[in-house]
């Protein structure tokens, strides 16, 4: 460290560029973590909100909520520690002044779905729903009388929840007989024990019915529309940086390494190891990637107070950390390169013999 | 007291007719407190027994004894070793670390080895070779001539029991090179080392002990402590 320490403190401007760069890197990874992180919230909190574990669809609805439809008695015959049928369709929700797309979820009051309130009350009379709080943001409020497309009914706001999005799309939960209301208009009477699914708390039991299928609640969410996709691709992003971050600090460190072969050169002539000197490049790398991913890490954080809350990032903190030791792993992964040249060295060529 | 020792030592380079006899079959002694010096034009063969007593190129034949320990058969590190704890060289370019102080020169060396020279020692050093006031400056900061004090205190600094130098005075003017040769033969009596000096400058051997030629990888002896 002694070595690489005072190479820092003699070339800082140097140094500062390299720190500055790994910085970059660094603030894009975390802030591409955010934003991954909020994308996924943003199609899943609602489900993650029921903390159930799994989920009962039809079994030719192929794991999509919005294509399974099954009967009030098949899903009695779903055997489960606890149960609570869902009933789902998705809409425009207009209070007059903005239209936003919403997701309409139908439940029984008296089973787990219903929502906590964090605003107002829970929805108790017929048409009334209570809503996702991020719809506050675009100027929704309690008392709000809402036009939905398709339908001529209005759903009138009793109440706000917080995280209760699904798919992207802000929830709005009611009865299920509203829902089905909204949802079937004037064919309601021949659909009224429609739903689209029964989600499961605990144990399930062996379900009789072969048209239905039992899906983990994670499996559900995968199969989201769009979800898994739009992960991966977020992932990929963030692997590449990992990657181009390594290959950034191997070429800054090599031209470094070039730059002062006949110095360590003559320092191995002097009997300096090849271990001692690669054993400190080693630890300037991780200084430098540490003090990058470091202020990285807090100027993401800083950015993320001041976006607007309708970015959807959301920062995860240890999942950042790990980002973070992983870009100070790839960094002095960066290092080996120089390591070998350093090994490489002929202690006999720097001193011209 | 016999310091270093060769017995037969050869190099060749290359093999058939591109063979180049580096350095023929050579018998060499230095002792205690000696400054000797090697001269001879260039490609004679100097650079190759300097290398060679270095223990940064192994002979092709015949043996290096170092303080009666042979040195040609060791492996790089065994060698690192010995060049660190018994070999202090002075090179024609500066051999300092561009970003160290003078004060940090000295303590790089006590991070890779233990039992340098104490404090006491070290300002000893430093007013004998008049940097006492350059141990804040770094390298860029100094005069070829303070470089090569330095050097010279950096090689000392370990306490070395035979320094090499490699031209050590080429890139100096004439002034400085005599006060750098002046102040090798000084440590070397004074600390009771050997000095080994490689350099074309026929005026420098004015100093030392012996003398020796290099000619065509030959080496012989042109003086003695009675020239």
């Amino acid at each position: 460290m002694f070595l690489a320490w005072n190479e820092i403190v003699k070339n800082k401007l140097r140094f500062t560029l390299i720190t500055g760069v790994l910085l970059l890197v660094a603030y894009l990874v975390f802030f591409l973590s955010g934003l991954a992180t909020g994308l996924k919230n943003l199609n899943r909190e609602a489900v993650d909100n029921w903390k159930a574990d799994a989920v009962v669809l039809t079994d030719e609805s192929d794991k999509s909520l919005y294509q399974s439809s099954l009967t009030l008695d098949q899903a009695k015959e779903v055997k489960a520690d606890k149960k609570a049928v869902l009933g789902q369709m998705s809409a425009i929700a207009n209070n007059g002044k903005k239209k936003t797309n919403v997701s309409l979820f139908g439940i029984r009051p008296e089973e787990f779905l219903m929502p906590s309130i964090s605003e107002g009350n829970p929805f108790g009379e017929e048409n009334e729903v209570v809503a996702d709080a991020s719809l506050k943001e675009d100027g929704f409020k309690v008392g709000d009388e809402l036009s939905i497309s398709s339908t001529d009914i209005k759903l009138k706001i009793t109440g706000f929840m917080e995280a209760s999005r699904f798919n992207a799309s802000p929830v709005l939960y009611m009865d299920l007989d509203t829902l089905n209301r909204v949802k079937y208009g004037e064919a309601v009477e021949a659909n009224k024990d429609r739903i689209n699914a029964v989600i499961i708390r605990g144990e399930q039991q062996e379900i009789a019915d072969d048209s239905l299928e039992v899906i983990e609640t994670e499996t559900f969410i995968k199969n989201l529309p769009g979800y898994t996709e739009q992960n991966l691709t977020l992932t990929f992003m963030i692997y590449f940086l990992f990657i181009i971050s390594s290959v950034i600090v191997a070429i800054f460190l090599y031209v470094l390494t070039v730059q002062k072969i006949s110095m360590f050169g003559v320092m191995k002539a002097q009997g300096i190891s090849s271990f001692y000197l690669s054993r400190s490049v080693i630890a300037q790398t991780f200084l430098l990637a540490f003090v990058g991913v470091a202020i990285g890490l807090v100027l993401t954080l800083v950015t993320g107070a001041f976006l607007p809350a309708a970015v959807p990032v959301s920062f995860d903190i240890p999942t950042m950390l790990v980002y973070g030791a992983v870009l100070v792993v790839v960094a002095i992964a960066g290092a080996v390169f120089s390591v070998l040249t350093i090994v490489r060295i002929d202690p006999l060529k720097a001193i011209g013999g | 007291m016999t310091v270093l020792e060769l017995q037969q030592v050869k190099k060749t380079f290359g093999s058939g007719r591109t063979q180049v006899d580096a350095l023929k079959e050579t018998d060499f002694q230095a002792n205690e407190k000696e400054l000797i010096a090697i001269i001879g034009p260039s490609g004679s063969g100097k650079s190759t027994f300097l290398t060679i007593v270095g223990g940064l190129l192994s002979p092709s034949s015949g043996e290096v004894i170092l303080n009666g320990q042979p040195i040609s058969n060791m492996n790089e590190r065994e060698r690192s070793q010995i060049r660190l704890r018994e070999i202090g060289f002075v090179l024609q370019a500066s051999n300092l670390v561009p970003f160290l102080t003078v004060d940090k020169q000295m303590k790089l060396l006590d991070q890779v080895k233990k039992g340098n020279m104490d404090n006491a020692e070290l300002e000893q050093l430093y007013e004998d070779l008049g940097i006492g006031e350059l141990r804040k400056k770094y390298p860029a900061d100094l005069s070829g001539g303070e470089r090569q004090r330095v050097a010279i205190a950096k090689a000392l600094y370990t306490n070395p029991s035979i320094i090499l130098a490699d031209e050590p005075t080429a890139s100096l003017d004439s002034d400085r090179a005599y006060e750098v040769m002046e102040l090798l033969k000084h440590e070397t009596k004074s600390k009771g080392t050997t000095t080994i000096v490689v350099t074309h400058d026929i005026r420098l051997t004015d100093y030392c002990d012996k003398v020796y030629k290099m000619t065509d990888g030959v080496l012989t002896l042109e003086g003695n402590e009675n020239r």
